[in-house]
């Protein structure tokens, strides 16, 4: 099932700045990062003929942004309702949507400030409406800390996952982001800083959690033949997948991942994502992990088949995601460190690597780059795609 | 005091009766009319024989520790005077996949290790017209 496999590509990547205020609106985020991929692509407004976005009742939809940028003529449209489980969709849908012909320049883009404004779970402005809540709000649990935690906790009991574990990624992350100018925490940290961090929700600390970030990124997708007449060498789009269905208490009663914390969506959309690109665990160069929190990092470690079930912690501690391990991870330094931008700043970092211009954080000879969303706890479903550079 | 400071439970169409029971002191779960399979959350369809007819029955009101988590953070300015403050998720004896949340009464975090036999007991909101909460209690300490 190759699907369109390596017949679209990324052509351009911007971003805004990453603050925690940005003190604009969302749709002032949304219009610089487009205008900056596009820029970054060799292209202007009047190629654009379809815009992508996704959000959770935070930010500006492409209805508003296409007529604020001018956009001669849109083709098609994609606003998408939900959080991180979907960012990568958005991509997947917009590569379908060159591929199928119906549109021909699509960009994509997520802009939130979701510090200043709204932030996530509704601790900031309302919630947005998810099956389990009701079931769990009224003991004050809500926030997505709190829901990450107890899935944290589910994978220490079922494996004896520690904390020192938790904290190699944290750890590995802001290493990267060291080297990273567009990352907001740059200093590095050891592991005794993170056991000391303060705890959020037990097991999870400060330091496991990701920064709240004002800023937009946008990337720019095209079919491969004209991405190679553009500026930059393309970043084809070897494989995307997308889908899902449970919540955790909605799995009940659907199989046996209905109701394991410690299984995630990944674990089901890994063979799929595998096989519409044509490769394997083994080939991936460099994974760009949605890390809200550390922990769903060691749990896509699993569930994405570069380690065993439960063998996610030893993995992440055993030096292997680190630069010069077999798998970097999240070599911006991630949501942990560079800054939460929802999804999309992973792709574009994979895009940074696959082009070869991640300058200090380069990992070397890099031609296949995982990139993946929020694995599935909370709202239903993930989506994640494979890259490939065409140099 | 803090605790009527939390969300007020939102039920839906299919949850409805659930939360009336709650309020009445009674844990209840839906057996499907088709192949007997309980059920919660409540649904209003059964995702294994995708019968539209259910009954309430009652739980047996025991269950055991699958997870639990300690809230430090102040998400909400109305938990403020209650942190550090337990929620529990717990896997009920009547079947695997069935799951519910709740506080730690009658024992404190020590005590907690997974699969410890709980038990549930329900807390009426202070100075709340109707709100009662599901929590849960260590078994060999309910009496
Ligand atoms: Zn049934």
């Amino acid at each position: 099932m190759s699907g369109f496999r390596d017949r679209t590509a990324i052509a351009g990547v911007g971003y805004t700045p990453f603050s925690a205020n940005s003190g604009v609106s969302t749709l002032s985020l949304a219009v610089d990062a487009v205008l900056a991929a596009l820029d970054d692509a060799g292209l202007t407004v009047d190629d654009v003929d379809a815009l992508a976005t996704h959000r959770v009742g935070d930010s500006t939809p492409p209805w508003v942004v296409a007529p604020a940028l001018g956009v001669p003529e849109v083709t098609w449209y994609l606003d998408q309702f939900g959080g991180g489980s979907v960012s990568h969709a958005v991509l997947g849908q917009a590569a379908m949507a060159v591929a199928s012909g119906v549109a021909r320049t699509v960009v994509c883009y997520r802009a939130i400030n979701a510090r200043s404004e709204f932030r996530m779970g509704g601790t900031g402005r309302g919630p947005a409406p998810v099956f389990d809540a009701q079931y769990q709000a009224p003991y004050g649990h809500l926030a997505p800390p709190q829901q990450f935690a107890m899935a944290a906790r589910a994978h220490m009991n079922a494996y004896g996952t520690t904390a020192e574990q938790l904290g190699a990624i944290a750890v590995t992350q802001r290493g990267n982001a060291v080297k990273n100018p567009r990352a907001r925490k740059r200093d590095p940290i050891t592991l005794d800083d993170y056991l000391a961090s303060r705890w959020i929700a037990e097991p999870l600390r400060l330091l496991d959690c990701c920064l709240e970030t004002d800023g937009a990124c946008a990337v720019v997708i095209t079919s491969a033949d004209r991405a190679h007449d553009l500026r930059h060498d393309p970043v084809l789009i070897s494989g995307a997948a997308w889908g899902g269905g449970d919540t955790f208490l909605s799995g009940a009663g659907s199989g046996p991942a209905g109701t394991d914390l410690t299984v995630t969506e990944a674990a089901r959309l890994a063979p799929r994502l595998y096989a519409a690109a044509g490769v394997g665990p083994d080939d991936i160069d460099v994974a760009e992990l949605y890390d809200c929190f550390t922990y769903s990092v060691l749990v896509q470690l699993e569930d994405y088949g570069f380690c065993a079930k439960g063998e996610g912690g030893p993995f992440a501690a055993s030096g292997a995601i680190g630069p010069g391990g077999t798998l970097p991870v999240n070599t911006h330094g991630g949501f942990l460190s560079e800054g939460y931008v929802h999804g999309i700043n992973h792709v574009a970092e994979a895009v940074a690597q696959l082009r070869g211009t991640a300058g200090d954080r380069q990992v070397a000879g890099a031609c296949v780059a995982l990139s993946t969303a929020q694995p599935g706890y909370v709202l239903a479903g993930t989506s994640a795609l494979i890259l490939r550079s065409d140099r | 005091m803090s605790l009527s400071e939390r969300p007020r439970p939102e039920p839906d169409r299919d949850s409805a009766p659930w939360w009336e029971a709650v309020r009445r002191h009674e844990l209840i779960v839906q057996r499907c009319d088709g192949c007997a399979a309980l059920r919660f959350p409540a649904r209003s369809v059964c995702n294994r024989c995708r019968s539209r007819n259910w009954t309430w029955v009652p739980a047996s009101g025991t269950g055991r520790v699958y997870s639990w988590i300690i809230t430090h953070q102040v998400f909400l300015k109305g938990l403020a005077d209650e942190v550090p403050f337990l929620v529990l998720l717990v896997r009920l004896d009547d079947g695997d996949d069935l799951l519910m949340y709740g506080g730690l009464v009658g024992a404190g975090a020590d005590v907690l290790r997974p699969g410890l036999p709980v038990e549930a007991v329900f807390t009426d909101v202070p100075g709340e017209d109707g709100t009662t909460l599901v929590q849960w209690k260590p078994r060999d300490l309910v009496s």
